[in-house]
C-alpha cells in the first residue's frame, strides 16, 4: 500500500507551487480574453497563389482607417495559407464595412480569388455579459456539487467532504487555467466548457474515493485511525482512478493528435486543456481531496481536545 | 439477484448490434422516387453552423433606444419574413426581451456557391417597408409610417380572432378614400416584396380604425399584427455580433473529428481488453451500444422526433464519453478482480462486483448529469428545457451568443445516461450470462488467479 495521506505535504507543495506560478505568470504577462468575451473583429481570407502580407494588410488598413494585425493560418481543407486579420479596436466592424473591404481586396487581387472564409464580430457589451454568465455557470455548478456531495455523504461529515471536494475542483480548474496561461490561448467559451467538464469528472473520481471511505468506515470499525481509513480507501480505488484516466486520456489524445495534424484550432484549444484537466482531476482526487479532508478532521479533533 | 440465462449474452449483443446498425445507417424504404424514413441514421444528423458553415448574427435597436416588448416582437417577425423570402428555411431566431437582442442563426443555403453573408445580414436588419396596395399589386394606398399600431384582438360579436389597426391622421384619410372606392375588392398588405395578407374590403372605413378578420387562430392574428407593426418600427436594427463561416472549413474539421472518434474507440477498446479480458470485451460491446445510443439521440432516431444540432464540441462530447464511459466497467471489473482475490466464486464475485459499486457509479454519473444540465442551461437557446430550469440563475445574462457548447452539454448528458444503461445494466447481464459458458468459466479471465 502506498502511503498517500502520509505524504500529503509533498502533494500540497507541488500543487501550491503550480498554482502560484500560474497566478504569477497570469498577473505579470496578463491573460488574453478571446474576442467572444472582450469584443472585437476577426476576419479570415482565403486566396489563390501568393500575396505579399504587408500589401494585403495595407489594403485593409487603408479602407478601415485603423491598424490591424495579420497572421497566417493553414486551411484545414485546402492546406493553403489563409490570412487572419484581427482588428485592434474593440468595437468590431459592420457587415457593410466588411463587404467594402472584401470588394477592395477582390479588385486589387482580381486574379487571386480573395474570399472571406470566416468572420467573427462581437460587441464588447455582449461579450462582457457572456463572460459573466459563464462565470456564474461555473459557480452554480460548483455549488450544486457541494450540495449533492454533502447530501450523499452526510455520514462521513457531508459538508466538509463537499467543501473539500470542491477545493480539489478549484485546484483542477487552476490547472486547466495554467494550460491557457502558459500556452497563451485566449480564454474563450472552450475554457468554460472544459472547466465545467473537469468539475464533473473530478467530482466523479472524488466520489469513488469517498464512497470507499464510507464503506470502509463500516467494515474497518472504530479502531482504525482516520489516516489509515482514508489511505486504505484511496489505495483501493487507485487502480480504478488510473485506468479510467488512462482510457479518457487515450480518447482525448486521439482528438488532440488529429486536430493538431489537420489544424482544427477550435478543437485543440478544447481537447488539450481537457486532457491536462483530466490528469489533474485524477491526481487531485487521489492526492488532494482525501488528504485535505484528513487534515481538516485532525484539525477539528485537535481543537476539541484543547 | 434474478437468474440470468445463458442466452442473455446473445440477446443483448444482438440488440446492441441492431441499435448500432440502425443508428448509423437508418432505415429507409423507397417506392420509386419516394423515400420513406422509418429510422433516421447518422446521415440525417443536423450539423451546426460551425460545421456546415453559415451565419450567426445578433441584432439590436440603436444604442440608447429602449425598445418595448411589442417592438422587439415586431422586429423578430420582420426578420422571420425576410429569412423565408431569402429562401432560408432552416434558421433559428431567438429574441431576448430583457436585453433587447435578437439572435439569428442560419446555415449556408444548399447548393449555393457564392453566398454573400454580409449582404444577407444587411438585408435582414434593414427597416421594413410596409405597404397597403390596391388589389393584389396595384398602387400604394398606405405606408408603414401611417400605421400607428396593430394588435391582435377577439372580435366582440362572433368571438373570432382579428387584427385591429389604428392609423395616423393622414393614414386614416387615405384609407377612408381607398376603402370607399374598393368595396368588395381586396387590399393587400406587403412587407418589402412579400405579401403578408390580402383582406377584402367590406365597407368604407372613415375613422382610421380597421379590423382584419379571416378565421385566424390566436397565433396567426398575433403574427400578422407583429408583421404590420414591424413596418411601423421607429428604428433600424443594428448588427452587434456577426460571424460567418464558409462550409468547406467546417466539414473538414468534422471529418477530422470523426476520424479522431474512431481512433479513440479502437485505442480504448484495446486498452480495456488487455486490462480486463472478458469483462473488457463486454465493456467494448457496452461502449458500442453507448455510442449508438448517443448518435440515435442526436439524429432523432424516429422520424417524428426532431434531430438535435450537432456541433464540433458536440462531437468532442461523444468522444469524451467514449473515454469516460468505460469508467463504470473499470470500477466493476476492478471490484470483481478484488472479490476473486479474496476467494469468492466467479458467480459471487460478479454479483458483488456490480452490487457494491452501484452507489459509486450512480453518484458519479449524477454529478456529470448536473454539470451537463448547467452547461445546457447556460449555453442553450432561451426556450430549451434546461434553459427554463435555470432561468432563475441565468435570466439576467441573456441568451448565449453561440450554440456550439450547448451541443456538447447534450452529447455529454446523453452519453452519461446511455453509459448507465450499457455500462451497468447491459454489462451485468452480458457478464453473468457469458460466465456460464464453459470456456469462459475460468477465474483468470476475470482477473483472478490462474490455477483454478
Amino acid at each position: 500500500m502506498i502511503n498517500i495521506v502520509g505524504r500529503k505535504k509533498i502533494w500540497f507543495a507541488i500543487s501550491s507551487t503550480i498554482i502560484i506560478v500560474t497566478l504569477l505568470v497570469a498577473l505579470i504577462f496578463g491573460v488574453e480574453l478571446d474576442i467572444e468575451f472582450r469584443g472585437g473583429s476577426l476576419v479570415t481570407y482565403s486566396f489563390d497563389g501568393e500575396i505579399q502580407k504587408a500589401d494585403f494588410q495595407s489594403v485593409i488598413e487603408n479602407n478601415l482607417g485603423q491598424s490591424i494585425s495579420l497572421q497566417e493560418q493553414e486551411d484545414v481543407v485546402t492546406g493553403k495559407v489563409n490570412y487572419v486579420a484581427t482588428l485592434s479596436s474593440k468595437e468590431g466592424i459592420t457587415p457593410e464595412k466588411q463587404e467594402e473591404i472584401t470588394t477592395a481586396l477582390q479588385q486589387k487581387y482580381a486574379d487571386q480569388n480573395v474570399q472571406v472564409v470566416s468572420t467573427s464580430n462581437v460587441d464588447p457589451a455582449i461579450g462582457h455579459d457572456f463572460f459573466v454568465k459563464c462565470v456564474v455557470a461555473v459557480a452554480a455548478a460548483a455549488l450544486l456539487m457541494i450540495i449533492y456531495i454533502a447530501f450523499r455523504f452526510r455520514k462521513i461529515g457531508g459538508w466538509s467532504a463537499g467543501v473539500f471536494a470542491v477545493c480539489a475542483l478549484l485546484h483542477d480548474v487552476m490547472f486547466v487555467f495554467a494550460v491557457f496561461v502558459f500556452f497563451r490561448i485566449p480564454i474563450s467559451q472552450n475554457f468554460i466548457a472544459v472547466a465545467l467538464t473537469i468539475l464533473g469528472y473530478s467530482i466523479n473520481a472524488t466520489v469513488v474515493v469517498y464512497d470507499r471511505i464510507r464503506e470502509n468506515k463500516r467494515l474497518m470499525g472504530a479502531k482504525t485511525t482516520l489516516n489509515e481509513l482514508v489511505n486504505t480507501s484511496i489505495n483501493q480505488s487507485l487502480t480504478r482512478s488510473i485506468n479510467t484516466t488512462v482510457s479518457t486520456v487515450l480518447a482525448l489524445a486521439a482528438v488532440c493528435a488529429v486536430a493538431l495534424l489537420s489544424h482544427v484550432e477550435s478543437i485543440i484549444t478544447f481537447a488539450f486543456p481537457m486532457l491536462v484537466g483530466m490528469i489533474a482531476g485524477a491526481y487531485s482526487s487521489i492526492c488532494i481531496a482525501g488528504p485535505l479532508w484528513v487534515t481538516w478532521q485532525d484539525h477539528k479533533a485537535a481543537k476539541k481536545a484543547k | 439477484m434474478k437468474k440470468v440465462g445463458k442466452s442473455m449474452f446473445f440477446v443483448i449483443l444482438a440488440l446492441i448490434i441492431a441499435l448500432t446498425a440502425l443508428s448509423f445507417f437508418g432505415l429507409y424504404a423507397s417506392y420509386g422516387d419516394v423515400t420513406t424514413t422509418y429510422i433516421k441514421g447518422a446521415g440525417d444528423i443536423r450539423w451546426g453552423i460551425d460545421i456546415r458553415g453559415g451565419v450567426d448574427v445578433t441584432f439590436s435597436p440603436p444604442e440608447g433606444y429602449d425598445a418595448t416588448d411589442d417592438e422587439m416582437a415586431a422586429a423578430e417577425s420582420i426578420i422571420k419574413v425576410r429569412l423565408v423570402s431569402q429562401n432560408i428555411t432552416d434558421s433559428e431566431v431567438y429574441t431576448d426581451y430583457n436585453k433587447d437582442r435578437i439572435i439569428v442563426r442560419f446555415p449556408w443555403k444548399a447548393e449555393e456557391t457564392n453566398f454573400n453573408p454580409e449582404s444577407a445580414v444587411k438585408e435582414l436588419g434593414e427597416t421594413a417597408l410596409l405597404t397597403f396596395r390596391e388589389n393584389q399589386d396595384g398602387p400604394t394606398i398606405l405606408e408603414g409610417k401611417q400605421v400607428e399600431s396593430a394588435t391582435a384582438v377577439v372580435n366582440a360579436e362572433n368571438g373570432e380572432y382579428a387584427v385591429s389597426l389604428k392609423l395616423t391622421k393622414d393614414g386614416a384619410e387615405a384609407f377612408s378614400e381607398a376603402t370607399g372606392r374598393l368595396i368588395g375588392q381586396q387590399i393587400s398588405i406587403w412587407m418589402d416584396e412579400t405579401m403578408i395578407s390580402a383582406p377584402t374590403v367590406n365597407s368604407q372605413i372613415p375613422n382610421g380604425e380597421a379590423q382584419i378578420t379571416g378565421r385566424f387562430t390566436a397565433e396567426e392574428a398575433k403574427s400578422l399584427a407583429d408583421k404590420i407593426n414591424g413596418g411601423a418600427l421607429p428604428f433600424k436594427l443594428q448588427t452587434e455580433n456577426f460571424s460567418s463561416l464558409s462550409p468547406t472549413l467546417g466539414i473538414g474539421a468534422r471529418d477530422a473529428m470523426v476520424t479522431a472518434g474512431m481512433i479513440a474507440f479502437v485505442l480504448v477498446a484495446i486498452f480495456i481488453i488487455v486490462l480486463y479480458r472478458v469483462p473488457g470485451i463486454v465493456a467494448c460491446i457496452a461502449l458500442l451500444g453507448q455510442i449508438a445510443g448517443s448518435i440515435a439521440c442526436v439524429s432523432g432516431f424516429f422520424p417524428n422526433i426532431p434531430s438535435f444540432t450537432l456541433t464540433l464540441p458536440g462531437i468532442a462530447g461523444i468522444i469524451l464519453s467514449i473515454g469516460m464511459g468505460v469508467d463504470a466497467n473499470v470500477i466493476t471489473s476492478e471490484r470483481i478482480k478484488e472479490e476473486l482475490q479474496v476467494g469468492k466464486t466467479l458467480d459471487g464475485a460478479i454479483d458483488s462486483g456490480f452490487h457494491r459499486t452501484f452507489s459509486a457509479i450512480f453518484d458519479g454519473n449524477i454529478t456529470m448529469v448536473l454539470v451537463a444540465a448547467v452547461l445546457m442551461g447556460a449555453f442553450g437557446p432561451p426556450g430549451s428545457v434546461f434553459a427554463r430550469m435555470f432561468t432563475a440563475i441565468f435570466r439576467w445574462f441573456g441568451p448565449s451568443a453561440t450554440g456550439a457548447i450547448y451541443s456538447f452539454g447534450f452529447t455529454l448528458i446523453v452519453g452519461v445516461i446511455f453509459n448507465f444503461l450499457m455500462g451497468v445494466t447491459a454489462s451485468r447481464l452480458m457478464l453473468k450470462s457469458i460466465s456460464k459458458f464453459k470456456p469462459f468459466k475460468k477465474a483468470w479471465l476475470y482477473g483472478g488467479a490462474k490455477n483454478d
